[in-house]
């Protein structure tokens, strides 16, 4: 972690308790910074600040006016609200916050906000509310990272009474977290970060760049129009769906092996000019994928741009037609664009993705496309999937899982289960597997409680100050068991009536279900994705110089 | 294999009802709205013909691409939202220069889409499901409006295209022959609008086919340069 946010931070009303000294996710040890935090952030030196850094937009309505045509439309309708909420106070100082967005109580209520926007003070996307009745809020975020800049120094995050404020620049892009979940200041960074590659993955950072040296504050919003309910899907997922983010990790569809195999094969067969990637994927789990060296050769795909990848083509966009849009990975090159097809194949839920560097390439990718479910059609894979589908409970068909129930362990309500004793050769495709979430994990309340409580035993076993191996929670509802060894990382929720003796005959029992099953859950042994780089030098000035559009 | 014989382009501003008018078309159908991601590709057999439709996103961030999906159409649907005045201009402002790349006969049809959401309204819905048009635009999302664009408004920008393109009023379609008013949600015009329009590129496909006996132009057929030695075998 870069050093030097520790001194300045504590700067405005001296608020600044930061990440690293306190333990992440332990409420209790925020008792000192609690109190002087919001009242000062509310008065005194905010107004300062305020008004020091200039071009600040105080007044919502000018800046909507100034822009183009597309934005002019929705500030039509979003003019009423934006002009109640000018008297808006600090409501992200959370308990102590008075008023002033117009659905005032929902708003405040939720238990974590994200916010993104530029260096001027210019909202681009919140989680919840609309944006243009928080840019009085976005000012005041502004205003503190400014304050602390000014100072030559960068805020980190602001711990006050049950809320964590956990600020990310990216470029000219500020991503601001305000949170009241049991999720680390780390935790909450990781999420900043993988919503900042979302919009890399969009945009570009190049072109980010390029657009806010030549104009300030332009409105990014108009270039997002569209992408939000993608960065919504993700952050919900965090809270619905934990793991992928939390544990840097895929998830792959249980598959026997030969038949995945089988897959890879086909789509190391099928190729078309300028392929990189082909994935295979269903509900957003990872299939198959694989990698064409000749075109991506010594880069290796990194799991959280292939997490990206698989989160995007889950867009419902994508279920109708085929589609050939760009892509940026941030990860392996954050200033140019892929050209990706994605199509769900004839009749089943699964989606092929083929990602190239040539822009008008589509034909030929739909050509391999046709390849690639002619030789599904040939292996029997629907059939295949069509098994998995049944070897879950229920839940939908586009996300093949399955029931806890199968690792015949009573008293394992869930886990999380991230294989690291994985052959070192395949490394760069970390994987975890986990069941559906079932009763009692139903309602959106329950799911949340329980990513709280994973993201809790996480921050715990990965905290830097004291890291934990094994951990025994008895909670309210349920007891956990978190452990890492150098062979894996687990999490399980049990019931709560288990014993200490009890937890440790489930855990056995599941890990040596793993084991035996771990063929089919995991990719041991992925399809070129892993083979060793081409030696070929001449291959190389292809790597990262796809312009961007 | 089904190659595809004339390209047909969908354009227009985000949320005019590009999406659904296609799936209306295609799957009789008004599902919920997703925003387009880049271009979606469709393909319809008319006759003895593959006609493939793109259906563009109108987000700005993919405009990039829109050169690309039109290379080459023998038709470009411009949409706009009858009660959004601002997505006619838009069409004008943004996307006509994107048709540069398009087929040099290319046919231009101009559709308003969304009149259920307006007063007039539909007079009926053509081939749309049970309920009446009224009772649809009833519903609680949408009260009527009145209509902010008037298909003069249309006809005009269809002329101003012809002069822009330096085309010859008596060698193309009449205005009123390619400015339709449509409903995705009804139905409305839908059936009509399509199908017109595959009407009258069946010949320019046949145009097309000959002259690609002489010149080859079309991007469909495009074979990439060899990249590697490896090929498909690996």
């Amino acid at each position: 972690m870069e050093a030097g946010g520790d001194t300045a931070a504590p700067a405005p009303g001296g608020a600044g308790g930061l990440e690293d000294t306190r333990f992440p996710g332990e409420e209790t040890d925020d008792s000192e910074g609690v109190h002087a935090g919001p009242p000062h952030l509310g008065d005194g030196d905010l107004e300062e600040t305020g008004s020091k850094a200039k071009d600040q937009p105080h007044s919502p309505s000018p800046l909507l006016h100034s822009e183009g045509p597309s934005s002019t439309r929705t500030c039509q309708l979003w003019d009423s609200a934006a002009s109640e909420s000018s008297p808006m106070g600090s409501p992200e100082s959370g308990s102590g916050g008075q008023g002033g967005d117009p659905n005032d109580e929902d708003w405040r209520s939720q238990r974590k906000h994200v916010f993104v926007l530029s260096e001027a003070g210019k909202p681009i996307y919140s989680r919840y509310g609309s944006v243009e009745a928080l840019s009085a809020t976005m000012g005041v975020m502004t205003a503190l990272v400014s304050f602390v800049q000014s100072a030559g120094d960068a805020i980190r995050a602001i711990y006050a009474e049950d809320h964590k404020l956990v600020f990310l620049q990216q470029g000219p892009l500020l991503l601001v977290a305000v949170s009241r979940t049991t999720q680390s200041a780390a935790q909450l960074r990781g999420e900043l970060l993988a919503v900042h590659a979302q919009i890399v993955s969009t945009l570009t950072r190049a072109s980010v760049a390029r657009i806010f040296a030549h104009k300030q504050n332009y409105d990014l919003r108009r270039l997002l129009a569209g992408s939000e309910r993608t960065l919504d899907r993700l952050l919900d997922s965090v809270e619905q769906d934990p793991g992928a983010l939390l544990l840097g990790a895929v998830r792959c569809v249980p598959l026997a092996r030969p038949t995945r195999d089988a897959l890879g094969a086909l789509l190391r067969r099928c190729t078309a000019p300028g392929l990189a990637l082909s994935v295979l994927a269903v509900g957003g789990r990872l299939v198959t994928a694989a990698q064409e060296r000749n075109v991506l050769a010594e880069c290796r795909l990194d799991p959280a741009d292939l997490q990206l990848l698989l989160d995007w083509v889950g867009a419902p966009a994508f279920a109708a037609g085929e589609a050939w849009a760009p892509v940026c990975l941030p990860r392996f090159n954050p200033d140019g664009f892929f050209y990706a097809y994605v199509a769900r194949l004839d009749a089943m839920p699964v989606c092929l993705l083929l990602l190239g560097t040539q822009r008008e390439a589509f034909h030929a990718m739909a050509a391999c496309r046709r390849l690639v479910e002619d030789g599904m059609r040939a292996l029997g894979a629907m059939r295949a999937f069509g098994e998995t589908a049944s070897f879950s409970n229920a839940s939908s068909p586009n996300a093949p899982a399955y029931s806890v129930q199968a690792v015949g362990a009573p008293g394992l309500r869930h886990f999380l289960y991230k294989p690291l004793d994985i052959p070192d050769h395949h490394r760069q495709l970390p994987q975890f597997t986990s069941p559906e979430l079932e009763a009692p994990y139903c309602r959106e309340e329950e799911r949340q409680r329980l990513s709280d409580l994973y993201h809790r035993l996480h921050a715990r076993l990965h905290s830097t100050s004291r890291p934990l191996r094994l951990i025994y929670h008895v909670a309210e509802k349920e007891t956990l068991l978190a452990w890492v060894t150098s062979k894996f990382e687990l999490y399980t929720c049990l019931s709560p009536l288990v014993t200490k003796a009890g937890a440790i005959l489930v855990v056995t029992k599941l890990l040596r279900w793993v084991r035996k099953e771990e063929d089919r859950l995991f990719i041991r042994y992925p399809p070129k994705y892993s083979t060793p780089p081409a030696t070929s030098m001449d291959q190389a000035p292809h790597n990262g110089l796809f312009p961007g559009l | 294999m089904r190659k595809p014989d004339g390209k047909i382009v969908l354009l227009g501003d985000m949320n005019v009802g590009k999406t659904s008018l296609l799936q209306r078309y295609m799957e009789r159908r008004f599902p919920d709205t997703v925003s387009t991601v880049g271009g979606a590709f469709y393909l319809k057999q008319w006759r003895s013909y593959n006609i493939s439709i793109w259906d563009t996103a109108g987000r700005e961030q993919f405009h990039g691409l829109g050169s690309m999906y039109c290379r080459g159409a023998v038709a470009v649907i411009l949409t706009y939202d009858v009660s959004h005045p601002q997505s006619l201009a838009e069409l004008e402002d943004r996307f006509l220069g994107l048709t540069d790349t398009a087929s040099k006969d290319c046919l231009f049809a101009i559709v308003g889409n969304k009149v259920d959401l307006t007063e007039e309204g539909a007079p009926e819905g053509r081939e749309g499901e049970g309920c009446s048009p009224r009772q649809a635009g009833g519903g609680p999302t949408s009260p009527r409006v009145p209509k902010q664009v008037r298909l003069e408004d249309a006809m005009a920008f269809y002329k101003k295209i012809l002069k822009y393109k330096t085309l010859d009023e008596k060698n193309v379609p009449a205005a009123e022959q390619m400015c339709f008013e449509t409903s995705a949600k009804t139905g409305h015009n839908v059936d009509l609008l399509f199908e017109t329009l595959f009407d009258m590129v069946v010949p320019m496909i046949l145009r097309q086919r000959a002259e690609e006996l002489s010149q080859t132009v079309d991007i469909t057929s495009y074979k990439p340069p060899k990249r590697t030695r490896s090929g498909c075998c690996a």
